[in-house]
């Protein structure tokens, strides 16, 4: 039986998403839960898994196809498999095969010696490809995919002069590094000419390249944008992540009333808590009792736990708990869901496997949204104190700084202890001063005073 | 070489044969005093004698019943059909008894007989007296069927004919009657039964053409090579034998096959060639193969209307651009 897959819907906010790329090619075997397509939303990049094992019968949208959600796009089965009433149920969802259906009968018949009867299929034929058995020989002689040759033929039919004019974009052969140096330089892996073994582009194939596109920029430039003799600036192409990146924090600034409250929590006994963990052969960090704290306190506040929408305040009887990660490319803020239910070594579990998600680019987009309210912490680069810009729509982002033995005044006494700076951003159209304020006293009590959770 | 017309072609190559054999004689309608309606034995019955070029009365079966006999018996007659269309009255001598007399005598009996006359368009002769007929005696297995388009091919193939210890079906045209040729004057010049001839050489489409429509495919060409479209015009010259691996080759060169021809398109012979090539080198083939005959309808005795059942020079250029998707 043949299986469908589809443009999956992965969040609320996602509407369509790019295909970048297919790691199994029309024809060839796959296996369920292992990647089959590597996909493109306005969040990330991320592979998608087989829904079923078998082999992939036809790919409808190929790279850089931009397909709404839950729209076919490839069909999965067992070879010789009819997959016809599945491609047509495809072709339906296509709104461009739709209205050239549909504007058919106003088109003007091609020929008077096309019979009717012809017209009828040649509809339908709309959105598949054909091709000519000449056209599949001289594909085999040029070892070309027939299917990956634009057609000039009627209905989509691949003609012998469209493969014979066709020019398959040559396979670039690149070591990962490479392929990573250029993705994050902006480098096009095709214009690179490659000095390894066959031809393969190794590490300084691309850095030269980088270093002539520096010295190209600075030979034009360096008139006119007033960079000092033998110094240059570059303009380096914005990637997705980047530009979403930008637009959302802009947007939230100019949209929240965002201000900042900060405390100091002495964190003796969250030290005492790890040790009493730690003797269990359990870990946790100093950032999980932070996320175990916060979740816990936000359920006393629950309006820092809302979110302002069109119809009025949107109030969540749960915490998903965001946490922002740095990773190569930019920023993502996955969330830890009902947070306030975990145990704080669930926490732990759960952000640890987050974060590992998040480096290696498998987040899936529903782990992305639908977060409530978020932590930052960048306690480990030794700030102090740093403040966070709100991650729209929720309400509010704790900024976690470092943990630094700091003279304390206790009883009078001038005491070390290891203190750690809490930073509240809140929006003020939803919380006012004082219940903010009151929100950061209880989280400080929670980590100064872990006993208090329970 | 001389040249001469199509149908001088035929005539010299009749009165060389019975210079050569006296086993050789012709008989049909009006062919002794007349030479025949479009002058083919002019002259023979004075040069050889009444008693080989000879009258007969206007009955098609008796006229293919002596012949049969007579060729069983040693000799070699040629007999002639005023219009192929009257082989209809005489289907059973042909059919059953010319074409299966060597098999059912389990080869005993040679039938050295050569059946001729003309046939198709332009006369205006109406339905009954100008169909292209010759699909359907490539249908029946027992006769060869031969249909020389050129003066050169019909002195060649006739005398093949002539020669061959096989019943022949020898169909001429009417309206090449009058087209002048290069002629061999070679008395034994013979043209093989079963090898066609590349009326031209291309590279783009074959387009395989029989009789008249050779000279059409040949016009179309021209117009197709205006267009920078290398037409191969092929003529088989024999549909039984058919030289299938020519065309065949042709097709795997160019990808794109036209049939055309004067005999209806429904169940004409363009059709078995469509099919058999489709068998043979469907791999091959850039488009499917297009058959072009005349329209299912009886062929109109007003010319203008005769010629609108036939395929016209337009049609067989617009079948090898759709070949091309052009």
């Amino acid at each position: 039986m043949a299986v469908k897959v589809i443009m999956p819907k992965q969040g609320l906010q996602m509407t369509e998403g790019t295909i970048t790329g297919w790691l199994v090619e029309e024809g060839g075997s796959c296996t369920e839960g292992t990647p089959l397509f590597e996909m493109e939303t306005d969040k990330l990049t991320i592979t998608m898994d087989a829904p079923a094992t078998g082999t992939l019968l036809k790919i409808i949208h190929g790279v850089d196809a931009v397909v709404p959600i839950t729209h076919t796009i490839a069909i999965i089965g067992e070879p010789g498999e009819d997959i016809a009433a599945l491609l047509a149920e495809a072709e339906a969802q296509n709104p461009a095969a739709a209205s050239t259906a549909s504007a058919a009968p106003a088109a003007p018949a091609a020929a008077p010696a096309a019979p009717a009867a012809q017209a009828a299929p040649a509809k339908e034929q709309e959105g598949k490809k054909f091709a000519t058995p000449r056209a599949k020989m001289r594909a085999e002689e040029k070892s070309v995919n027939v299917m990956d040759v634009p057609a000039s033929g009627p209905d989509n039919l691949v003609i012998e002069r469209d493969v014979l004019a066709y020019e398959p974009a040559p396979a670039v052969k690149a070591t990962p590094l490479a392929k990573k140096i250029a993705e994050i330089e902006n480098v096009d892996l095709s214009e690179v000419k490659g000095t390894g073994s066959h031809g393969k582009i190794v590490k300084n194939d691309i850095l030269s390249a980088v270093a002539a596109r520096i010295a190209a920029a600075q030979t034009v430039k360096a008139k006119e944008d007033g960079a000092p003799a033998g110094r240059t600036k570059r303009v380096v192409p914005m990637t997705k992540m980047r530009k979403i990146i930008a637009e959302r924090m802009v947007a939230s600034l100019q949209t929240e009333a965002q201000l900042q409250h900060v405390v100091r929590c002495d964190m003796t006994n969250a030290a005492a808590l790890r040790e009493v963990y730690k003797k269990k052969n359990k870990k946790i960090s100093y950032n999980d009792i932070v996320l175990y704290a916060t979740s816990r306190a936000l359920m006393d506040f629950p309006m820092m736990n809302a979110s302002i929408t069109d119809e009025g305040i949107e109030m969540h009887d749960y915490v998903n708990l965001g946490m922002a990660v740095a990773i190569d490319t930019g920023l993502v803020v996955p969330n830890i869901k009902d947070a306030d239910m975990m145990r704080i070594d669930e926490i732990g579990v759960v952000a640890k496997e987050l974060a590992d998600k998040a480096k290696n680019n498998t987040l899936g987009l529903a782990e992305m949204s639908g977060g409530t309210f978020t932590v930052s912490n960048l306690g480990m680069f030794g700030l102090d104190q740093f403040t966070a810009i709100i991650n729209p729509p929720e309400s509010g982002i704790l900024a976690v700084g470092a943990i630094t033995k700091t003279p304390v005044v206790v009883n009078d006494q001038i005491v070390i202890r290891p203190m750690m700076s809490v930073t509240l951003s809140y929006d003020h159209r939803i919380v006012d001063g004082a219940p903010a304020a009151e929100f950061l006293r209880r989280v400080k009590e929670y980590i100064e005073e872990p006993t208090l959770m329970l | 070489m001389s040249r001469k017309t199509y149908a001088m072609a035929i005539r010299d190559v009749l009165a060389s044969e019975m210079k050569r054999d006296e086993k050789v004689y012709v008989m049909g309608e009006d062919v002794q005093k007349l030479g025949g309606i479009f002058g083919c034995t002019r002259g023979l019955a004075d040069e050889f004698g009444d008693d080989r070029c000879f009258n007969t009365p206007i009955s098609e079966q008796l006229m293919i019943g002596a012949g049969l006999g007579s060729a069983c018996s040693g000799m070699r007659p040629v007999v002639e059909l005023m219009y192929m269309d009257f082989t209809f009255v005489a289907m059973d001598q042909i059919l059953n008894q010319v074409a299966k007399t060597r098999y059912v005598f389990g080869g005993k009996a040679r039938i050295p007989l050569v059946i001729r006359g003309q046939q198709g368009i332009g006369r205006g002769n109406a339905a009954t007296h100008s169909q292209s007929v010759e699909s359907i005696f490539m249908h029946f297995p027992g006769i060869k069927v031969a249909c020389p388009a050129t003066g050169e091919d019909a002195a060649g193939l006739l005398r093949t004919a002539i020669r061959d210890d096989n019943p022949v079906m020898f169909f001429e045209h009417k309206g090449l009657y009058a087209t002048k040729f290069e002629v061999p004057d070679d008395p034994d010049f013979c043209i093989p039964f079963g090898k066609a001839r590349i009326a031209k050489a291309g590279t783009d489409v074959t387009i395989v053409a029989n009789l008249l429509y050779v000279h059409r495919a040949l016009e179309a060409a021209a117009i197709l090579e205006k267009e920078g479209i290398s037409a191969e015009v092929i003529d088989p010259r024999t549909l039984v034998p058919f030289d299938y691996d020519a065309v065949e080759e042709s097709v795997k060169k160019t990808g794109r096959l036209v049939v055309v021809h004067e005999a209806h398109k429904t169940a004409g012979w363009g059709r078995e060639v469509a099919a058999e090539i489709s068998e043979r080198c469907f791999r091959y083939l850039d488009a499917a193969p297009i058959t072009l005959g005349t329209k299912a309808c009886p062929l109109p005795f007003a010319l203008n209307l005769e010629e609108a059942a036939v395929p016209s020079v337009a049609d067989i250029v617009a079948a090898a651009k759709a070949t091309l998707y052009k």
